[in-house]
């Protein structure tokens, strides 16, 4: 089998750090704040854990869903 | 009514001194009036990397203590018709300016010049408050390394919350040997992670090196770096050009060996 390329690891791991750094939030906070936020907003909107989606940009933190289908 | 432009990282030796060093060059030529300033107090460097070091009577910071008039301190570079340089003083610190200073002294240069480059010293403290003061837009340098794009995320961040208008990525020493074979992160790699455009892309070019060595700026020479300087300047120009195809080879041999890139 081949060897995980090494950008692939230092992808994985900038991924994580540049979160950490934009919330200054301990490394795997990320993690936490994905799983509690879904659970506070499944209390009042449908969600499905596959449709739903936490990203950190710079000074704001978007979370997509896909809405009901019609 | 000029530009004020500062050219920042983060990280240190990533390449921003020879990037303001050739971007103002490359501008001037463009029939443009250009001065570079060094912004790093204590720290000279770039007066040296353009080869101007034996040049110097004043500095920035006898401008702003009002020792000596502006006009005496900017260097007139004799390659480049409308090129100045405004040196850094080697012997204070960073305390000895402050960003209203700057920032006044930014406004009072662009009456006269087209552009105003500003080389940022490294790092987060009042070195780069000073440089980012009276800018009008940013270019972030970075590396594909792990490093130095989590310097120039941090750099970004700091650059957002200070309302920077326009923030721009130039990625540096791009290797596309070590690319291809998953060694080294690509261009769509860092620009994905920075999520800020992206302005130039330059390889990993011993002319650089070369030229630094002798004091003279690379933009515009027969190389991959001095034409991905003038492309960097034509797009600050405003004028759409294709990003260079940074592969050295052209052979069989490199147009086949992508396709057994590791993943």
């Amino acid at each position: 089998m081949l060897k995980k390329s090494s950008v692939v690891i230092a992808k994985d791991r900038l991924k994580a750090l540049v979160v950490s750094d934009r919330v200054s939030c301990i490394p795997g906070a990320y993690e936490n704040i994905c799983r509690e936020l879904y659970e506070s907003l499944s209390k009042y909107i449908e969600l499905t854990e596959e449709n739903f989606q936490v990203e950190f940009k710079r000074t704001q933190v978007i979370i997509t869903f896909t809405g009901e289908e019609t | 009514m000029g530009e004020v432009i500062v050219i920042t990282s983060g990280k240190g030796g990533v390449g921003k001194t020879t990037t303001t060093a050739n971007i103002g060059a490359g501008l001037s030529k463009f029939d443009k009036k250009v001065v570079v300033i060094d912004t790093d107090l204590g720290l000279r460097n770039l007066d040296v990397v353009m080869g101007l070091e034996n040049l110097i009577v004043y500095n920035l910071v006898d401008v702003i203590e009002g020792s000596c008039r502006l006009k005496q301190a900017l260097i007139r570079d004799k390659r480049y018709e409308n090129l100045y340089l405004l040196p850094s003083a080697q012997t204070k610190d960073k305390s000895a300016i402050s960003p209203g200073q700057m920032k006044k002294l930014t406004s009072e240069l662009k009456e006269e010049f087209d552009y105003i480059l500003l080389d940022c010293p490294a790092g987060i403290e009042q070195g780069f408050q000073n440089a980012i003061a009276g800018a009008d837009r940013a270019i972030v340098v970075t590396t594909p390394e792990v490093s130095a794009i989590r310097d120039a995320d941090r750099i970004i961040g700091l650059l957002e919350h200070n309302q920077m208008k326009k923030i721009d990525l130039i990625i540096n020493r791009i290797r596309m040997d070590m690319v291809k074979r998953g060694d080294m992160m690509s261009v769509d790699d860092v620009t994905e992670i920075l999520s800020v455009p992206l302005i130039g892309a330059l390889p990993d070019d011993e002319k650089v090196v070369i030229g630094t060595n002798q004091g003279e700026p690379v933009v515009g020479i027969d190389s991959k770096a001095g034409q991905a300087y003038m492309n960097i300047c034509k797009r600050i120009l405003g004028i759409e050009v294709p990003f260079l195809d940074l592969d050295a080879g052209n052979g069989l041999f490199s147009k086949l060996s992508h396709i057994f890139k590791k993943d």
